[in-house]
C-alpha cells in the first residue's frame, strides 16, 4: 500500500509530460542532431587514425557507446538541482517539507513519471534503432539483464549526486553556478562525452576511483560485453553498488545536517 | 516627446548595466561560484577536446591547432549571447507566471527593455578563455598576424555572434507559443557545441542542412575561414555578416510578435 | 474631451479545452479542441481627466483584459478605444509615456536596485526634465516618509513598502492616467490607509486620472465617487456609488451582538431568516442581517430576534458598499 502514493506521483508526472507534446518533438530533433554530429565527427577521427581500432574500441563500438550514453543521459537527467534550488529560493521548500513524505523521495517520485516517458520515448527507440542499424553489434544475451540492473543502480547514484549538489543550494544562492559545475564534471568524468577508454592513462586511473564512471561507463561496458565473465560483471556491479550505498548515505546525512540552514534563512 | 534614437538606448543600457554590476557585487558568493562554474565548463570543454584530438595530427585536413582556433572562435562568438541576452533563459518562467506583463508598460522598446535587465558578467571569463585559445593556436598556425587580419577577425566574430543570438532569441520566443519551451532553448544552446567542428566532416546533405536550415556553420566555421584559409574563402563566408544581421532581425521580429501574441491570451 | 473613451469594445480569446485523466491527456496529444471565450463583451465608457474610477467585478470578470486594452498591450477584437486621443494598441510606446501602471503584487522596479536608482533610470526612460523630477521628488517628500526607502533595494522591502514604491514610480513621470490593479492587496490596515491617502493626494495635486481595480471596498469608499462594475465581460453598472445605493433604498443593515458562539449564532439566525443574508464580523463580533424592508420591517426582525437570542447591543445602518457589490455580483442590477 505504501507504494501506492508513490505510483500516484508517477501517474501525475506522465499526464503532465503528455501535455507537452511539442517538447518531445524538440527533444527528438535535438538528439538526432547530436547523433549526426557525433557520427560524422568520429567517422572523421577514425578515418584520420588510419586504423580500425583506436584505444581498443572499433568505430561501431564507439558510436554505440556514445549514442546510448546520450540516450541514458537524456533519460537520467532530472534537473533535480534546479528544482531544489528554485524551491529553496522561492521558499516553497517549507511547504514540501510539511508533506507526509521524505523530501528526497517526494522529489524522486514526482520525477518518476518523466522517467517512464523518457525511457519509452527516447531510450527505447534509440536502443532499437541502434540495434537494427548496427546489425547485431549489440550482443543480445544475459548482458541485457546486467545492463538493466546496472542502469537502475546508476539512476540511484545519479540522483544522490544531484541531491548532494542540490543541498549545497541551501548554503549559496548560486543555483546556476553549482548546477553547471556538477553537469560538466559528471559528463566529462563519467565518460558520457568521450569514452573513458580514450582517456590518457593517469586520468583513467583517477576516474576509476571516482563515482562518476559508475553512472554511464559501467552500464554501457556491461552492455557491450558479448562474453561477460562472471568475475568482471560482479566487480563492476559491486563497485556500482558500493557507490550507490555510500552516495545515498552521504546525501541523506548532508541533507539532514543542512536542514538547519533553512530555518536560518527564514524560508 | 523627444525622439528615441540609438543614443537614447545606448545611454539607458549603459546606466542599467552600471547599476546591475553594482548590485551583482553584493551577491559575492553567487558571483564567485558562477565564475568558478564558468571556468570549470571551459576547462572541461578543453580537456574533452584535448583527449579527443591529441592523438591525431590532423582530422579531415584540419590540423590540431586549426581545430583549436575554431574552438576558440566559437567560444568568443557565443560570449555576447551569454552576456547580453541571458534574460532569455528566464523568459519562460516570466511568461508562465504572468510576470512578463510588467515589461509592457514602459515607453521604450519591449525587447530592449527586457534584455537590458540582465547582464551576465561571468560570460566575460569565457571571452578571456576564448581569446587565449585563439592567440595560442594562432601562434602555431602558419598565418601572419596583421592588423588587417585582426580587424577581419573582430568583424567576423561579431557577425558570427549575431547568428547565435538570433537562434537563442527565436528559441526563447517559442515559450510564447508552447508551454514547455525549456527543451527548445536548451537545444539552441547546445548548437554551440556542434558549431566548433569544421563542416567538411559532414556528408553533403548535412553540410547543406547545417548551412541553410539550421545555420550553425555560421557560428564559427564560415566566418573563421576568412582567417584560416585566406586563399580559398567561399562566398558564404563573405556573406556571413549579412546573414548574421538578417537572422538577428528576423529573430527580433519573431520575439516581438510572440510577446504581443502572448499578451493576447490573457491571464 | 474625455481622457479615456471606450466604445463597444469586445475581446475574445481562444482557449484550449483539456481533457481529463490519463486517457484524456493521450487524446490531447493528437487532437486538440479550442473554444472561444468572450472576456469583454460590448463595453462602452468615457472617463474625464482627474476622475478616480473604481473598476469592480468578481475574479475573471474581464477587468484585467480591459486594462490591458487601455494600456495598449492588447488589441480589442472589435470596438474603439481612445486614450488621450490616440489608439493605445497602435501606439503602445507613445501611450506608455502618458500612463502609469501598478499591477498587483508584481513590482515593476529593478529588483536588486535601491529605489533611488530605479527612479533615476525611470527619469531617463521617461525623459523627465531635471526640474520636473526635482519638484516631483519634493512633492513625494511632503506626502510620505520616503527617505528610509530611497536607499533600500526593492528585494529587501516589505510588501507595503514595495507597493508604496511602485505607486510612487508609476506617478513619477506625471502621467495623465494611472492604472492601479489591487494596490492594497495583502496589506495591513495602517498601510492600506497610508496608500489610500497617497493616491488621493496625488490625484488632487496632479489631476491624474486613476483607474482602480480592487476587491477591497474600503479602497472604493475612500477613493472613488464613480464605479464601473462588470461581470462575465458585460457592463453591469456605471455611475455614482450613492446612486447605486439608492437602488437598494429599502435595505437596512441590522447589526447585533448576542451571547454565545459567534459562528453558531450566525448560522442559527441565517436559518431563522432564510430570505436575508447574514454575516459575521469576527473582529468586532457583530452579526449583520441585511434586511429588505419591503419584505419585513427591521423592528419586526429585531423583536423576533429578541425572542430567541439575548441581544446585548444593536446598530442600524444603511446598506454598505460591500453589500451592494455583493448583491450585484449575485443578482445583477434590474
Amino acid at each position: 500500500m505504501r507504494m501506492r502514493k508513490y505510483l500516484a506521483l508517477t501517474r501525475a508526472g506522465i499526464i503532465e509530460s503528455l501535455q507537452f507534446r511539442l517538447s518531445f518533438v524538440v527533444m527528438v530533433i535535438g538528439n538526432l542532431l547530436y547523433l549526426i554530429v557525433v557520427y560524422f565527427l568520429w567517422k572523421a577521427i577514425y578515418a584520420s587514425a588510419g586504423t580500425d581500432v583506436v584505444s581498443g574500441m572499433t568505430f561501431s563500438d564507439t558510436l554505440i557507446y556514445l549514442v546510448l550514453a546520450t540516450a541514458l543521459y537524456n533519460f537520467m537527467e532530472m534537473y533535480a538541482v534546479w528544482e531544489i534550488g528554485r524551491n529553496i529560493q522561492t521558499g516553497k521548500i517549507v511547504l514540501d517539507l510539511l508533506k507526509p513524505m521524505e523530501y528526497r523521495k517526494l522529489l524522486f517520485w514526482s520525477y518518476s513519471g518523466t522517467f517512464v516517458m523518457q525511457f519509452l520515448f527516447t531510450f527505447l527507440p534509440t536502443f532499437i534503432v541502434v540495434a537494427i542499424v548496427t546489425h547485431g553489434a549489440i550482443p543480445m544475451g544475459i548482458n541485457l539483464l546486467f545492463f538493466g540492473l546496472s542502469v537502475i543502480i546508476a539512476v540511484s547514484i545519479n540522483y544522490s549526486i544531484d541531491y548532494i549538489v542540490g543541498t549545497i543550494c541551501l548554503y549559496t544562492e548560486s543555483i546556476w553556478g553549482i548546477n553547471i559545475m556538477k553537469q560538466v564534471i559528471v559528463l566529462l568524468l563519467s565518460g558520457a562525452t568521450v569514452p573513458i577508454a580514450f582517456f590518457p592513462e593517469p586520468l583513467k586511473t583517477i576516474v576509476h576511483y571516482l563515482p562518476f564512471q559508475s553512472i554511464y561507463n559501467a552500464p554501457l561496458s556491461l552492455l557491450l560485453d558479448a562474453d561477460p565473465q562472471p568475475q568482471k560483471v560482479l566487480t563492476t556491479l559491486g563497485i556500482q553498488l558500493f557507490w550507490c550505498v555510500s552516495m545515498m548515505i552521504l546525501s541523506k546525512a548532508f541533507w539532514k545536517a543542512s536542514l538547519r540552514q533553512i530555518t536560518v534563512n527564514g524560508g | 516627446m523627444k525622439r528615441k534614437g540609438l543614443c537614447f538606448y545606448l545611454r539607458i543600457y549603459r546606466k542599467i548595466l552600471a547599476q546591475d554590476l553594482k548590485s551583482k557585487m553584493s551577491y559575492r558568493a553567487d558571483f564567485i561560484i558562477s565564475t568558478l562554474g564558468m571556468i570549470f565548463t571551459n576547462i572541461s570543454g578543453f580537456v574533452g577536446f584535448w583527449i579527443l584530438f591529441r592523438n591525431f595530427p590532423s582530422i579531415n585536413g584540419w590540423s590540431y591547432y586549426e581545430m583549436l582556433f575554431l574552438y576558440g572562435f566559437s567560444l568568443v562568438s557565443i560570449t555576447p549571447v551569454q552576456c547580453m541576452f541571458d534574460n532569455n533563459w528566464s523568459l519562460r518562467q516570466q511568461v508562465y507566471s504572468g510576470d512578463f506583463i510588467k515589461y509592457c508598460f514602459r515607453p521604450i522598446n519591449l525587447f530592449f527593455y527586457y534584455q537590458s535587465e540582465v547582464f551576465d558578467i561571468k560570460g566575460l571569463g569565457q571571452l578571456a578563455f576564448g581569446i587565449g585559445t585563439i592567440a595560442y593556436s594562432w601562434c602555431h598556425i602558419d598565418i601572419a598576424f596583421t592588423p588587417l587580419a585582426l580587424l577581419k577577425l573582430i568583424v567576423f566574430i561579431i557577425t558570427a555572434s549575431l547568428i547565435m543570438i538570433a537562434l537563442q532569441n527565436a528559441a526563447a520566443a517559442s515559450c510564447f507559443w508552447i508551454q514547455n519551451s525549456f527543451y527548445v532553448l536548451d537545444l539552441a544552446f547546445r548548437f554551440k557545441d556542434y558549431a566548433k567542428y569544421p563542416i567538411t566532416i559532414f556528408s553533403s546533405v548535412f553540410r547543406f542542412i547545417f548551412t541553410f536550415i539550421v545555420p550553425i556553420a555560421f557560428i564559427a566555421y564560415y566566418p573563421s575561414l576568412v582567417i584560416l584559409r585566406p586563399d580559398e574563402v567561399p562566398i558564404l563566408s563573405w556573406l556571413s555578416p549579412i546573414i548574421g544581421v538578417a537572422f538577428f532581425f528576423v529573430s527580433y521580429k519573431i520575439w516581438m510578435h510572440g510577446a504581443m501574441k502572448y499578451n493576447g491570451t490573457g491571464s | 474631451m474625455a481622457i479615456i473613451d471606450i466604445k463597444n469594445v469586445t475581446k475574445e480569446f481562444k482557449v484550449l479545452n483539456r481533457r481529463e485523466g490519463l486517457k484524456g491527456s493521450l487524446k490531447d496529444m493528437f487532437s486538440r479542441n479550442y473554444k472561444t471565450v468572450r472576456a469583454v463583451d460590448n463595453i462602452s465608457m468615457s472617463i474625464e481627466q482627474g476622475e478616480i474610477v473604481g473598476y469592480l467585478g468578481p475574479n475573471g470578470a474581464g477587468k484585467s483584459t480591459t486594462i490591458k486594452m487601455m494600456t495598449g498591450v492588447l488589441e480589442p477584437t472589435s470596438g474603439e478605444i481612445l486614450v488621450n486621443g490616440c489608439v493605445p494598441y497602435k501606439n503602445r510606446t507613445r501611450n506608455a509615456q502618458n500612463i502609469g501602471v501598478v499591477f498587483g503584487q508584481r513590482s515593476q522596479l529593478w529588483w536588486a536596485l535601491p529605489l533611488i536608482e530605479s527612479f533615476k533610470l525611470l527619469k531617463d526612460i521617461y525623459q523627465i526634465s531635471d526640474s520636473d523630477y526635482e519638484s516631483m521628488m519634493s512633492l513625494y517628500q511632503s506626502l510620505v516618509d520616503i527617505e528610509p526607502l530611497l536607499h533600500k533595494p526593492v528585494r529587501q522591502m516589505s510588501l507595503g513598502q514595495r507597493t508604496l514604491s511602485d505607486i510612487l514610480a508609476a506617478f513619477l513621470h506625471d502621467p495623465k492616467i494611472v492604472f492601479l490593479d489591487e494596490p492594497t492587496i495583502g496589506l495591513d490596515v495602517s498601510m492600506k490607509a497610508k496608500i489610500r491617502t497617497l493616491i488621493h493626494a496625488l490625484n488632487k495635486e496632479k489631476k491624474t486620472t486613476v483607474i482602480l481595480t480592487t476587491h477591497d471596498m474600503g479602497d472604493v469608499d475612500a477613493l472613488c465617487r464613480r464605479i464601473v462594475i462588470i461581470d462575465h465581460g458585460k457592463m453591469l453598472y456605471d455611475n455614482d456609488i450613492e446612486h447605486l445605493k439608492s437602488f437598494f433604498g429599502s435595505y437596512r443593515t441590522l447589526k447585533i451582538r448576542v451571547d454565545g458562539e459567534l459562528e453558531k449564532q450566525t448560522q442559527a439566525i441565517q436559518n431563522q431568516f432564510p430570505d436575508f443574508s447574514v454575516s459575521a464580523d469576527e473582529e468586532e463580533e457583530w452579526i449583520s442581517v441585511l434586511v429588505d424592508e419591503e419584505k419585513q420591517k427591521v423592528l419586526d426582525v429585531l423583536s423576533q430576534l429578541q425572542k430567541t437570542h439575548r441581544v446585548k447591543d444593536m446598530q442600524l445602518e444603511e446598506i454598505s458598499t460591500e453589500e451592494v457589490i455583493k448583491k450585484i455580483y449575485e443578482e445583477g442590477v434590474q
